[in-house]
């Protein structure tokens, strides 16, 4: 910035790049570029771009094609295309899964937010004693290997009657994301000025009035965002939910455990159609939730690991 | 900001002369609160997590037939299970994976967020973008890759012109193909975490450093990767310990066939397919061990500035 360059052209990308990073709000490096540099570097994020997306694309091109076209062509561009295949996943019971996995996911989001919260704002606010060490062991249960539960649970689960219902998957998925839940939380709960609670407290306000009315509405950004997080881990998990409820869509089989199971309906070839449709419906919906709720889910992901 | 704003306005806060006794019960009350929140959280990770823990150590410590307790057994699982080859074949397996696609994804989503913290066109749509992989659930991951890389419909033989070469389908190219689709699903992930780091770095360092002369990879080597520390130590200690606990991908795409059997998967096995919860229990026991300790070791590292830091920024 500081040395003109001579050419016209050069002023005028380099103004344009200016003002790019003025808009975004770029902190980044402060360099002199060239436009073949703005436009090759933009033509980088497109390595990006086709990493994540390319995939996808593919997904609902095989997903579309009919018949044994799925299975014998490599080509994703030939036809001929129908929704056949997702006429085949709804006539096995794939709403019924479905319904599980939303139930069982919108369940554990719900207690993971209310018992995580009231756990967040005493770490982040309240005076406890031993806060490091009570940090430490959430931190320890972060990193307990979910296997390690398989056996005991599953012991636990026959004898108590837990297999094969919603209880059995969203208790132990509440109980090993609480330790996200509450360091997502804390560190939002621990930006929102002191001074609030403070004014409200000395207003008359009880800690516990001051916690919903001020706090609560305040972080309701984080919040959000950890509940969009927890649920698509709840959503996602495979292992316990293979273990604890591998059959009967109508009982408690969850979205991923279905898609999975798919593979044993024919002997020698997995049928390709039906899971990339089944793989579609799921996606789709949760691609437009990602994608509407962009800076709250990175800002919530970061926010448990990145100090501010 | 601007709620934050407002709401001090609304609430004209009193000059702050609280008296002595008036401070002391309140902060009783708040101490007592304090308690009240965080037990019912403490309380339910310890009944779902840490007992299950200990109670998985009691079951490794007796014999059984199928499901059929036959008493007390000593540390005979344990033999039986560090003696069986399948153990340490398993064992290799998950660190193999681990140590692959960890690296991978470092270098790979370190490469992705230093371009999308230096592009300036389509950065909004490449971060939404970037959000993809991480919805998607594994196992569609798995289905998908398993689909892409099989014979048939043969979708990456055709691209690249490999005929019927069977990836899926022998060792070594199996856990090769296991490891690419990890890497698919979770580089974008630590792309993410390490753009938030890079987004930390003020500007003026580069500057100064720019005017000293420092080439570009000077800048990056001596600048970048000490301030980036933080945030890549971090993004190690949450792929390493979930890469070791890998068993979505494996057991959707190759069953653990052709060495690809995780421990997480061999732990599954003898569950429900061929219940022995003695066994099961004795190496998930060992399981958990490994991958707590390997994760203590990170943290250890990282130092309490992890903990404190995730705690309070205040």
């Amino acid at each position: 910035m500081s040395t003109p360059t001579p050419t016209a052209a050069h002023q005028r990308s380099e103004g344009k790049a200016n003002k790019s990073r003025k808009k975004k709000g770029d902190q980044g490096v402060v360099e002199q570029k060239s436009a073949a540099q703005v436009w090759g570097k933009s033509a980088m994020l497109g390595i990006i771009l086709l990493w994540c997306l390319f995939p996808f694309f593919w997904l609902i091109m095989t997903s579309l094609k009919k018949g044994n076209n799925a299975l014998n062509s490599p080509n994703i561009f030939e036809g001929p295309f129908g929704l056949q295949n997702y006429e085949a996943v709804f006539a096995q019971d794939f709403h019924l899964n479905l319904r599980n996995s939303l139930a069982i996911a919108g369940i554990t989001t719900i207690l993971c937010i209310v018992v995580g919260s009231f756990a967040a704002y005493a770490l982040a606010r309240l005076p406890l004693k031993r806060k490091i060490l009570l940090l430490g062991g959430v931190l320890a249960v972060s990193l307990f290997p979910p296997v390690a539960l398989v056996p005991p649970l599953y012991e636990l689960w026959r004898t108590l009657g837990l297999l094969n219902t919603w209880e059995g998957l969203y208790i132990p998925y509440t109980s090993f994301t609480l330790p996200l839940t509450i360091f997502i939380l804390t560190t939002f709960f621990a930006s929102i000025p002191k001074d609030l609670e403070e004014a409200a407290r000395v207003d008359g306000a009880s800690p516990f009035k001051a916690f919903y009315k001020i706090i609560l509405p305040l972080a309701a950004p984080g919040v959000f965002a950890a509940a969009i997080i927890i649920f698509v881990s709840a959503w996602n998990e495979f292992l316990l939910a293979s273990t604890f409820a591998p059959r009967n869509p109508e009982i408690a089989q969850t979205v991923p455990v279905a898609i999975a199971a798919f593979t044993g309906a024919v002997q020698f070839q997995r049928p390709v159609g039906t899971i990339t449709a089944a793989c579609v419906v799921v996606t789709i919906p949760m691609i437009i939730v990602a994608l509407l709720f962009q800076k709250r889910i990175v800002s919530g992901l970061t926010a448990g690991s990145v100090k501010g | 900001m601007t709620a934050t704003t407002t709401a001090e306005e609304q609430q004209p806060a009193p000059g702050g002369s609280d008296k002595p006794a008036k401070a002391r019960r309140r902060e009783m009350t708040e101490t007592t609160l304090g308690r009240v929140f965080v037990s019912p959280a403490i309380l339910l990770m310890a009944l779902v997590a840490l007992f299950p823990v200990i109670y998985a150590f009691v079951i490794s410590l007796q014999a059984y037939t199928g499901r059929l307790n036959e008493g007390f057994a000593g540390v005979d699982n344990y033999v039986t299970a560090l003696t069986n080859e399948r153990f340490w074949t398993s064992l290799q397996f998950t660190l193999i994976f681990t140590v692959a696609s960890v690296a991978a994804e470092f270098i790979i989503g370190l490469g992705f967020a230093l371009l999308m913290n230096q592009a300036f066109r389509g950065r909004g749509l490449t971060r939404a973008a970037i959000l993809v992989p991480w919805v998607i659930p594994t196992v569609i991951a798995a289905q998908m890759w398993f689909f892409m890389f099989n014979v048939t419909p043969g979708f990456i033989n055709s691209l690249f012109g490999l005929g019927d070469f069977n990836w899926l389908g022998q060792s070594g190219w199996a856990a090769f193909t296991i490891i690419f689709a990890d890497v698919w699903k979770t580089a974008p992930f630590v792309a993410l975490l390490l753009l938030a780091g890079l987004q930390t770095i003020p500007g003026d360092v580069y500057e100064g450093a720019r005017v000293d002369g420092a080439k570009m990879f000077q800048r990056f080597w001596y600048i970048t990767m000490p301030l980036l520390k933080p945030a890549i130590l971090v993004a190690l200690l949450f792929r390493t310990v979930e890469a070791l606990r890998v068993y979505d991908l494996p057991q959707v795409m190759t069953g653990g066939a052709f060495d690809t059997e995780s421990l997480s998967i061999l732990v599954q096995q003898y569950v429900v397919r061929t219940p022995d919860p003695g066994l099961g229990s004795a190496l998930s026991t060992i399981t958990f061990a490994l991958i707590l300790g390997i994760g203590l070791i990170f943290v250890n590292l990282l130092g309490k500035d992890l903990v404190i830091g995730e705690g309070e920024s205040k």
